[in-house]
């Protein structure tokens, strides 16, 4: 038999359509991403609870009481085990999935069901595409689609996509012919007949279909996370590759709740909406008689239900994401550490503005901020007694005079950031003339005879009426309108916008001259007085202790433009949304934050930081502490690390296509060296991190007398003749069959079983626990030594070759365009007690609570981010 | 009066090649030469005319080919070769599109198995056709109404297909067949899928509303006694050829052949038979001739068999059948009428 070079002929033809049909794949992948995204953002936005009730209202509706309820407590559950987030990833992709697989599959069904060709055609393209293995398919997705969402989904499609095309196939043509038949004699045309008695009597079927798509998706989901979606089928992989059952179970107990949530759910979605279904349902209700367990709501309700859930999901979530929203703080301008600082403010429009400013500020630099709004009198006891750590509002020395004589002493003074305040009559720059408290004698008709004034209680009024109108002879032309400030606004705004001519109580700074054209009356007797600055107080000791905050609030100065502006911005955005409005301010004035509050210059991120690094990571423990480790660094220098939980294959084409930039874990030249020979032209090889690493057979060390692969021989009886292996077609593997078992003469004894490396553990560690003999395919380092007692054996023909070292490789473009870190990476060496006592960090906090391990661990070894990330 | 419906040698012949089979039919090949070819000839050369207000049924064995030559008549299926003329019109060419139009307005169809729609009532079951046509919902309601109160089903309106007895579901798809107002109903072994007693009720119904409605009717049948109770004309299939085409009498009195006479045999005549097929037409003449002095009894040619036994019985001598003048048709000796009794009898001990 000639060799059929069918592998050939598709590494062609995956060539061909990389290079000749990107555009499609990129087209496809713009609608899966932008697909995914939009479900996952609608899935993860509200609260977790409120979610899981919206959930359990449509269960009360499609199929009842205990339904409902059932589903809230299976959701809650998921909450409860933290997989929140991780489920709606996995439900999105699955939506997503299942969708375009209706798209496809429903089409396709109908046209196989008129056509005995294309059903011809079709039904072996299905069973190819079900029966394919996933990671065969799997590696092209990542080639065509990169890693992520995209891949996941089409994996899921080509999965999914069959039962959905057979089902409606099937439902179609098992509608009674004499039906189909009847509607043509009647002179339907075919498209009718379709819609309106081929479909709606199919439906049952169509549903069924469409319930098993989703079912396929779902279990597909774990696979999917390989190519690192994440999500639920992320922590499975996680949790195999870390032999931790109990969080694999937990991933998939939260998988089969969504499975049967769906299943049921689309199962009753299946009677809704065929008439049939309906009609049927409601018959056994009607025998049912009501009852509280199996009542359900009518549809009406049902909504109603939803969206006000929906609506308050909604609200919940805008509010709650501005709780969260905190921007990565790159670690040179770290400052604050996570350390609490709290404002107080009195609500007016400087003191907002200031507050808000220093609390978006501070936030950036690390700080926790909680801004307090109180009355002035309040707020200054609150300062003295020590609950809140500064104001910016207070107006000194004048104004809140008395505050400062009662409680001056115990606080601090850190100095005026703003001194021209004053106060004002003003009136529109179009009124002609009119420039100084002189100008307004004899123009009282211009004007009415009004002066627009705010609160009859403000100091301000009080001088206006007791001073300054009697200085300047108009208290007998001019009568002061008591309202409000909001009320005189308004009608500055009204009088404004229709030119009419208008004298308002004013004061500096106020955003009003920034949104009009204004002048302020000039007073050229000084009877307004000299103003106040406006200063900002701490609790006495605040700047002592923070000096570099104190140093900031006492360098602190807005200049009228900057704060009129800000407080526009401010005013703009109305209540709720000042730090919004900070943040839009602050793009329009950028430098303000670093003139505030300065850094170190070299503390700042160098230009390459600014593009987020893809890395990628293999869930064994070595990786997952180099990993997390070189994210905790390297985000202290302002890079930014997306990380993602991927299998080695995918990893090696996610890194040569350049949709991944970096992995820590290769281990070359041996164990990965199929790999990488595939893809080292597109791969750049950024140095050794660890080394010696070993390739090794291992067998726990209460089997005496094996030492070596020499002990081996003639034991085979005592290991059954097996060796435990790993992945087939791995290095390692291909080594021990190829020469290291022939070169000890062992080939014949033994059988090298072919796995995966969670099985190989999991054998390990049941034979370890009965205490019988197992010989497994291992490497150094790995966890397995530090928790078995194991023999490494001795391999004095040095077969297996000299030890791979542990590498971190790139895609080829990854020196270019990051010079810094890739010099950073090619010095970056850990020793054998660096990474054991890393690892037993991470093992030590648990899963999940990677990234403070890795803070504790470099709390103990202070000088390792330095020597990684030399200045 | 001119025929409404004509069919003029019409084959259908399903599988591969189909016009050169119908060659080789023309030139003489037998249905069985065709089938070891893999190609079957459903329908082999039918040709026959309905007249207007006529109940034309088609009778045969299963397999024998009448319901393909019944979807050919409204164009379900395409004839191989052969034309089907209604009112006139050359329906084998008629596009797609036209042909739709015909089946919406002017031909409809009852199954037999009712074909009723589950998914919708038995009001949108009888106005489906009405439908179709893109009468507006008040006006198909009405007519729907109309057609439902005149096949007895005044009142269920609101019910579901599946909550009818067989009967009322064929009475829906009657209705469903007369709302659209075709001229020509097809009605494909409407009433085989009921019991007895309800057929019987079927055809009562079928024939007053016949008797109202003058609706050109082809009426599948395998059941040779609806076949005569209903029959204007009946054609006897046998594999895929019209055998007889005639009268209940010529079926009956006159076979084609022996197929068709054993066909009749189970047939009960008395109820078939009229004097005409019975009386002995060799004696012709006056009245007077008959040799009986004013007590003689006579019959019309219509009378039936059972009617000319009564009468028979009441006289010595043989009965005299007169046409509508009066005129001496024939007679019936008392022998004869026993004679067509007995050979039933002889038939049914045969059976």
């Amino acid at each position: 038999m000639p060799r059929i070079p069918l592998g050939d002929w598709v590494n062609d033809a995956v060539d061909w359509l990389l290079a000749h049909m990107g555009w499609l794949f990129d087209f496809l992948k713009t609608v899966f991403t932008g697909t995914y995204d939009g479900i996952a953002a609608v899935l993860q936005a509200p609260e977790p609870l409120l979610l899981a009730g919206i959930f359990a209202v449509l269960a009360f509706w499609l199929r009842g009481t205990t339904a409902g309820l059932l589903t809230f407590a299976g959701f809650a559950f998921i909450d409860s085990l933290e997989l929140w987030d991780d489920a709606m990833v996995t439900l999105s992709l699955v939506l997503v999935a299942t969708l375009i697989a209706l798209v496809i599959s429903v089409p396709v069904g109908i046209w196989a069901a008129r056509s005995e060709r294309v059903s011809g055609l079709v039904r072996p393209v299905l069973d190819f595409m079900q029966t394919l293995p996933a990671m065969i398919y799997l590696i092209p997705a990542i080639l065509f689609f990169g890693t992520g969402a995209s891949a996941g989904i089409v994996a899921t499609l080509i999965f999914a996509l069959a039962p959905g095309v057979r089902m409606t196939e099937l439902g179609i043509r098992q509608v009674d012919k004499e039906l189909v038949e009847a509607a043509e004699a009647f002179g339907t045309t075919p498209r009718d007949t379709l819609l309106r008695v081929q479909l709606p009597l199919a439906l049952p079927t169509v549903m069924a279909g469409v319930n098993q798509v989703i079912m396929l998706g779902l279990s597909m989901a774990a696979i999917a996370g390989m190519v690192g979606t994440g999500g639920l089928g992320g922590r499975v992989n996680e949790a195999i590759g870390q032999l931790d059952v109990g969080l694999g179970s937990e991933a998939g107990v939260a998988i089969v709740i969504l499975a049967i949530y769906l299943d049921r759910m689309t199962g009753a979605l299946g009677t809704q909406v065929s008439p049939l279904g309906r009609r049927a349902a409601a018959k056994a209700r009607a025998a049912q008689g009501l009852r509280i367990w199996s009542y359900r709501p009518r549809p009406q309700v049902a909504v109603v239900g939803i969206v006000i859930l929906a609506l308050v999901a909604g609200g919940m979530g805008m509010f709650g994401s501005k709780g969260d929203d905190t921007v990565p703080v790159a670690d040179g301008k770290n400052v604050g550490q996570g350390e609490k600082v709290r404002i107080g403010y009195v609500p007016w429009d400087d003191g907002v503005a200031s507050t808000f400013l220093w609390k978006e500020i501070l936030e950036e630099r690390g700080f926790q901020v909680e801004a307090k709004q109180l009355d002035a009198g309040p707020l200054y006891t609150s300062v003295a007694s020590g609950n809140v750590d500064f104001m910016t509002g207070a107006w000194l020395p004048t104004t809140h005079e008395q505050y400062w004589k009662k409680y001056g002493d115990r606080l601090d003074d850190l100095g005026a950031w703003y001194d021209k305040t004053s106060l004002e009559l003003s009136v529109p720059s179009y009124m002609k003339g009119v420039d100084s408290l002189d100008d307004l004698k004899g123009k009282a008709s211009d004007f009415d005879g009004k002066i627009t004034g705010i609160e009859s209680s403000a100091g301000e009024t009080a001088l206006l009426k007791s001073k300054v109108l009697k200085a300047y002879g108009l208290d007998q032309e001019y009568k002061v309108v008591d309202s409000s400030t909001p009320a005189m606004l308004a009608e500055l705004k009204r009088a404004y916008s229709q030119k009419e001519p208008i004298v308002v109580t004013l004061w500096s700074p106020h955003w009003a001259y920034n949104d009009y054209d204004l002048k302020k009356l000039k007073d050229p007797k000084d009877a307004w007085g000299s103003g106040d600055g406006i200063h900002t107080v701490a609790r006495k000791g605040f700047a002592a202790k923070n000096p570099v905050v104190g140093k900031w609030l006492k360098d602190f100065k807005l200049d009228e433009k900057q704060l009129t502006s800000l407080e526009a911005e401010i005013n703009k955005a109305g209540k709720g949304e000042q730090q919004d409005a900070v943040r839009t301010w602050l793009k329009s004035n950028p430098g303000v934050v670093d003139k505030l509050a300065p850094v170190a210059k070299s503390a700042a991120a160098p230009a390459e930081a600014k593009i987020p690094i893809d890395v990628a990571w293999f869930p064994w423990d070595e990786d997952i502490a180099v990993t997390h480790l070189w994210k905790n660094v390297l985000e202290r220098r302002g890079y930014q690390l997306n990380l993602k939980q991927m299998d080695v294959g995918p990893v090696y084409t996610g890194l040569a296509s350049g949709d991944l930039d970096l992995n820590f874990d290769a281990w070359l030249p041996y164990a990965q060296a199929n790999y990488w020979e595939k893809s080292k032209d597109r791969l750049a090889d950024l140095g050794t991190w660890y080394e010696p690493t070993s390739l090794e057979v291992a067998v726990p060390s209460y089997v005496k007398g094996i030492k070596t692969y020499e002990d081996l021989k003639g034991k085979a009886d005592l290991f059954d003749g097996k060796i435990i292996g790993i992945e087939p077609g791995t290095g390692e593997m291909n080594l021990l069959k190829n020469k290291v078992l022939p070169g000890y003469g062992l080939d014949k004894e033994y059988d090298v079983v072919d796995g995966s490396t969670p099985a190989m553990l999991t054998e390990l560690k049941r034979a370890y626990a009965k205490k019988q003999p197992v010989a497994v395919v291992l490497w150094s380092p790995h966890w397995a030594y530090s928790q078995y007692d194991l023999t490494k054996l001795k391999d004095g023909k040095k077969l297996f070759g000299e030890g791979n070292t542990i590498r971190t490789i790139a895609n080829e473009k990854f020196p270019e365009q990051y010079p810094q870190l890739t010099k950073w990476i090619k010095g970056f060496h850990l020793s054998e007690g660096e990474l054991g006592t890393l690892e037993g960090e991470i093992n030590a906090h648990g899963q999940g609570h990677e990234d403070e391990a890795v803070d504790a661990w470099l709390k103990k070894h202070p000088d390792v981010v330095e020597r990684m990330t030399p200045r | 009066m001119s025929s409404r419906l004509e069919a003029e040698h019409l084959y259908k012949v399903f599988g591969r090649r189909p016009s050169q089979a119908v060659e080789r039919l023309r030139s003489g090949a037998d249905r069985e030469e065709l089938r070891a070819d893999g190609t079957t000839a459903a329908v082999i050369d039918a040709s026959f005319t309905v007249d207007p207000g006529q109940i034309f049924v088609v009778m045969g064995l299963s397999g024998s080919g009448k319901s393909t030559l019944l979807r050919m008549l409204n164009g379900l299926l395409e004839p191989t070769a052969g034309q089907v003329r209604f009112d006139g019109q050359d329906l084998t060419a008629l596009g797609a599109r036209d042909l739709r139009e015909v089946r919406a307005r002017k031909i409809s169809m009852v199954f037999q198995h009712f074909a009723l729609f589950p998914h919708r009532s038995v009001l949108e079951n009888a106005a489906y056709g009405l439908a179709v046509q893109g009468v507006a919902k008040a006006d198909r309601v009405k007519r729907a109404t109309e057609a439902l109160e005149l096949c007895g089903l005044a009142g269920w309106e609101k019910s579901w297909p599946d909550e009818l007895s067989g009967g009322m579901q064929q009475r829906v798809g009657l209705a469903r067949a007369l709302a659209t107002d075709a001229d020509l109903l097809l009605m494909d072994e409407s009433f085989s899928a009921l019991d007895p007693l309800i057929r019987r009720d079927m055809q009562d119904q079928l024939l007053t509303l016949q008797q109202t409605l003058k609706k050109t009717i082809v009426f599948i049948t395998h059941d040779l006694n609806e076949a005569m109770r209903l029959g204007d004309r009946i054609a006897v299939m046998r594999d895929g050829r019209i055998v007889q085409n005639g009268t209940a009498e010529d079926i009956l009195v006159r076979p084609a052949n022996d197929y068709v006479a054993s066909f009749t045999k189970d047939v009960d005549r008395s109820k078939v038979l009229t004097a005409s097929a019975v009386m002995d037409t060799d004696v012709r003449g006056d009245e007077t001739d008959c040799g009986c002095a004013g007590d003689c009894e006579s019959v019309t040619p219509d009378t039936p068999f059972a009617e000319l036994c009564a009468v028979s019985a009441r006289t010595t001598h043989p009965v005299a059948v007169l046409d509508d003048e009066r005129k001496l048709v024939g007679v019936i000796p008392a022998q004869r009428l026993i004679g067509f009794l007995g050979e039933q009898d002889r038939e049914a001990a045969h059976a």
